[in-house]
């Protein structure tokens, strides 16, 4: 169990510190810092309310970008190590696919959630700088974010193992994203659907992950904390996404 | 091998169970898609706010856009030049003395912010306000507050302005502003309504009332344009002081 568990490790911090490494994610950090700086003058223009302009801007450009890092790190983890032939090396040793899996997810995960955490950094400064405390809710909103962030990633590594290339992966992922926003409004033509059109509405209801429910940072009203229910969806379709890319590598030939 | 028979369907199971549980939890509060009036190119930008899950950011958004188009002065149909601002202090140009002007827009656009989001309460009052004493048209400023309150029933500020606008329809100033009062120290009553109320109690004779809402103006608003006029009204008032016994 304790060598299963240094192993997870090992490959966890070598994915995760491979991604801080990266040259892009330095890019990302910078185009996130531009990015949220160049939310001020949005937040300038609302005058009056400028600290929820300045809020609201900052953690849509924080999560976006971490969803840009965090889709290329996943469509391309596998990929890159395939054709380094890392991979080869790695399982000529007795590694267990699916600790290799895991820890693989692990590590994209940890680079997500230190982007979230650095962004974050930058964004509550810059608030201060603009004389604004933090804003309500504000550690749900980036729980939430990193939630969204973390099915997202876990499907984008299970697409991944069976896309043609990293591009499809993300243009796949992507798609599923903005899918997964739209599950209120599915569900509310579903509602107002008949017959089969409603039955298929409904089915796919299911099949799409409803990343609404985890949008704390777009929650209405003083509904932004998170139920602790919410957790149940979100680590059941990260857990599927794991299944399905294990089924998926132990069906390829390293 | 037998596991690995069983991961697809395990998968699946895992899929399904969380689209299961997240049935489970309720919709968003927000108004439906088909409650989304496109107002002029806004079509591709509620597609945004649906996509990318941020109606609250492209609701921020409009209602920038919202004050810039209130900022930008009508051409007057008489080929009048547009009047100044003056007293109570409008940082916008209008062409009007107080934000006065047809704006055609405005109530779509404020009806869009808000259907991007009903719980923006200062847009909402901004709205509400600017239609009611700038505009003199309380029903859109009625139909503004209703569609918020719709979906926000607890927003007792929004009550108060409606209670302010039936008011001001009977042309009662003291009651008007009685009813702005408790709403003024809220962070998030738009400077445009205290101006309001300090102007209706300077014109009833209420002049501590109406510096004590100048002078937190001039100490919290963002708006310079405001601020300014806040000090010099709170000048006027000092020296009118000064010369009453």
């Amino acid at each position: 169990m304790m060598r299963r568990l240094s192993l997870l490790r090992a490959v966890a911090l070598d994915s995760f510190l491979s991604g801080t490494r990266d040259k892009l994610f330095t890019l990302f950090s910078v185009f996130a810092f531009t990015a949220v700086y160049a939310s001020v003058l949005a937040g300038v223009m609302a005058v009056d309310q400028e600290a929820r302009v300045l809020s609201d801007m900052g953690l849509a450009l924080m999560e976006l970008t971490a969803l840009a890092y965090a889709l290329f790190s996943a469509s391309t983890a596998l990929l890159r190590e395939a054709e380094t032939k890392t991979i080869y090396l790695v399982f000529s040793r007795p590694v267990p696919r699916g600790l290799y899996l895991a820890g693989k997810l692990g590590g994209s995960l940890l680079t997500s959630a230190l982007m979230l955490a650095v962004m974050a950094a930058m964004h509550l400064l810059l608030l201060r700088l603009r004389g604004f405390g933090v804003p309500d809710c504000y550690g749900w909103a980036l729980a939430g974010s990193f939630l969204k962030l973390a099915v997202i990633t876990s499907f984008a590594l299970f697409v991944s193992l069976f896309s043609t290339s990293a591009v499809s992966t993300l243009v796949i992922s992507g798609i599923m994203w903005t899918l997964g926003h739209f599950a209120p409004e599915a569900r509310f033509l579903a509602e107002k659907a008949e017959g089969l059109r409603a039955a298929a509405l409904k089915t796919a209801l299911f099949l799409v992950p409803n990343l609404q429910l985890l949008n704390a940072r777009d929650a209405s009203g003083s509904a932004c904390a998170l139920p602790a229910a919410a957790l149940v969806p979100a680590v059941c379709w990260v857990l599927a996404c794991y299944l399905g890319a294990l089924w998926l590598l132990r069906r390829k030939e390293f | 091998m037998r596991a690995g028979r069983l991961l697809p369907l395990a998968a699946l199971l895992a899929w399904l169970a969380g689209g299961l549980a997240a049935a489970s939890l309720g919709g968003s509060g927000y108004p439906p898609p088909s409650a989304l009036r496109s107002t002029a190119a806004s079509a591709s930008w509620d597609m945004g706010a649906l996509a990318f899950g941020a109606r609250r950011l492209f609701a921020d958004l409009w209602f920038v856009r919202l004050m810039q188009y209130y900022g930008t002065p009508e051409i007057p149909e008489d080929g009048h030049d547009e009047a100044s601002c003056a007293e109570p202090g409008h940082h916008h140009h209008h062409y009007g003395l107080n934000g006065e002007g047809r704006y055609p827009l405005f109530l779509p656009i404020s009806l869009h912010v808000l259907q991007l989001d009903p719980y923006f309460g200062a847009a909402a009052l901004y709205s509400a306000g600017s239609l009611a004493f700038n505009m003199n048209r309380p029903a859109d400023a009625e139909a503004v507050l209703r569609f918020a309150l719709a979906y926000d029933q607890r927003a007792w500020k929004h009550l108060n302005l409606l209670a302010a606008i039936g008011y001001s329809r009977s042309g009662d100033p003291a009651a008007v502003a009685a009813a702005l009062a408790p709403m003024l120290k809220d962070p998030d009553c738009p400077v445009m309504l205290k101006q309001q109320a300090a102007f209706l109690n300077k014109r009833i004779g209420n002049y501590a009332a109406a510096a004590a809402i100048y002078a937190d103006i001039a100490a919290t608003s963002r708006d310079q344009a405001y601020v300014a006029n806040a000090r010099r009204e709170l000048q006027k008032l000092a020296s009118a002081a000064g010369g009453r016994p």
